[in-house]
């Protein structure tokens, strides 16, 4: 329950952060994702049913402020959720670099694979002029990962949840 | 039990569950009213005061270190003077502010009296949280009488329509998402065809016929078919044609006439004109 209500309070905070910050920044690239590097924080370091839900219910939440399809965004989050569990369980360390790499291609898969699942493959022969900003949106939030992990497991030692996840 | 295939196995089994739960909102499609939009209504009605609040935090954070900068080259006036400055520049910021938004609402004033429609005006709050997709966040939802559907306006032309709603916030897709579309034609030739965005930015004219005279210049005005947006409001104006390319329509890109990144206020058709019930019969 806790460690529910610590991700749902960092949700509703990036997702405002996110939304708001274009209105500042128009070039919407350099606002990291917030939201991702959330789910792979869950992934990497929460092995579980409830947190598998609580990384859909994120990306359920995004879908409610971004996107015209709903579950495109839930979709998306379980699978970067997935991705980061399995490398987790694969790797004998998740540490914050393997956390901003898993960041890093997850903006990336999650962004095509939006626009694949919403206008069909095809549509991704037209996303030649997204690429770049795309790549710029993954290094920046790669490189605000750590930040975020260290935010997220100071949190979760203030609220007594374990910071790193159980070997199986 | 925790031996168990199923145990073992929780994390995958439970992701692949809601993999399949994710596809199938998505091939069938939220509608506003069904259970499956409460949560996504909730979630709105939950962020966008929050999203507010860092709208107004992050412009004044911006105001501050505009007066900040400006502080650093008066130097040497006491600190009586420059706390007076501050108040004076804030409240002249904030005066020149209420001027503009009462310009706009001003404007949008004008343009429903011409529209001759019920409507109501309304903040934006915030953009598309990924910026995949382009819509915008409104500090309007079902209280202020607003329902998903309805038409989205600005005094330059046309913004979109509202897709998801909660009692105190909706967002609206904007016609330059590849997701959006409206029935539209050219205002000089009658050319008709439909408004749709593109992926990669940008608004081009589909299904126009390549026999149809349109020109670069020419002005897209809505037709008022779709039963949303009512007739005669500006689109756009054609930026480019493409006659050489395969296949039965023209390529037509539209410069649009709402700067989508700079609204501040909308209007939303409440209740349509009369005479858009008989645009059909055109």
């Amino acid at each position: 329950m806790r460690l529910v209500l610590l991700f749902a309070a960092f949700t509703v905070l990036g997702l405002a952060f996110e939304s708001a910050i274009p209105h500042l920044v128009s070039f919407h690239a350099l606002i990291p994702n917030l939201i991702i590097i959330l789910v792979v924080d869950l992934g990497l370091r929460h092995h579980g049913a409830a947190p598998a839900m609580l990384a859909f219910a994120m990306g359920y939440a995004t879908d409610a402020l971004a996107g015209s399809h709903p579950g495109l965004n839930a979709f998306m989050m379980t699978m970067v959720f997935i991705v980061s569990y399995e490398i987790s369980t694969r790797l004998m360390v998740a540490n914050a670099m393997v956390g901003a790499m898993v960041v890093f291609f997850g903006v990336i898969a999650s962004a095509l694979g939006t626009v694949a699942l919403a206008d069909g493959f095809s549509a991704l022969s037209d996303t030649g002029s997204m690429l770049g900003g795309l790549t710029i949106e993954a290094g920046v939030s790669a490189i605000a990962a750590p930040f975020i992990f260290s935010m997220l497991a100071a949190s979760k030692r203030m609220a007594g949840l374990p910071v790193r996840a159980k070997r199986e | 039990m925790r031996g168990s295939f199923l145990w073992r196995n929780r994390v995958l089994l439970t992701s692949g569950a809601l993999l399949i739960i994710s596809l199938h909102l998505i091939s069938t499609g939220v509608h506003p009213g069904d259970l499956a939009a409460r949560p996504e209504s909730a979630f709105l009605e939950i962020v966008s005061p929050v999203d507010a609040a860092f709208t107004r935090l992050t412009e004044g954070a911006s105001s501050i270190a505009k007066d900040y900068l400006d502080l650093l080259h008066v130097r040497e006036e006491n600190a009586r003077l420059r706390i007076e400055l501050a108040r004076v520049k804030s409240d002249r910021a904030r005066l020149a502010e209420l001027e503009v938004e009462n310009r706009h609402l001003g404007e949008l004033l004008e343009l429903k009296d011409v529209l001759g429609a019920k409507a109501v005006a309304a903040n934006v709050i915030g953009s598309d949280a990924t910026g995949l997709s382009r819509t915008l966040i409104l500090a309007s939802g079902s209280s202020d009488g607003l329902r998903a559907g309805m038409a989205v306006l600005a005094n330059q032309g046309v913004v979109g329509k509202i897709i998801a709603i909660s009692p105190h916030a909706s967002r609206v897709l904007l016609i330059d998402d590849h997701n959006s579309a409206l029935d539209g034609f050219d205002q000089r030739s009658r050319a008709r065809g439909i408004v749709a965005g593109l992926v990669d930015d940008g608004l081009i004219l589909k299904y126009a016929d390549r026999s149809q005279d349109i020109r670069i210049g020419d002005t897209i005005v809505t037709s008022g078919l779709d039963g949303i947006f009512p007739r005669g409001l500006l689109v756009g104006t054609i930026k480019s044609v493409h006659r050489g390319g395969p296949g039965l329509f023209l390529g037509v890109r539209i410069d649009p006439a709402v700067d989508f990144g700079q609204l501040e206020q909308v209007l939303i058709v409440t209740q349509p004109p009369p005479h858009l019930d008989d645009a059909g019969k055109d």
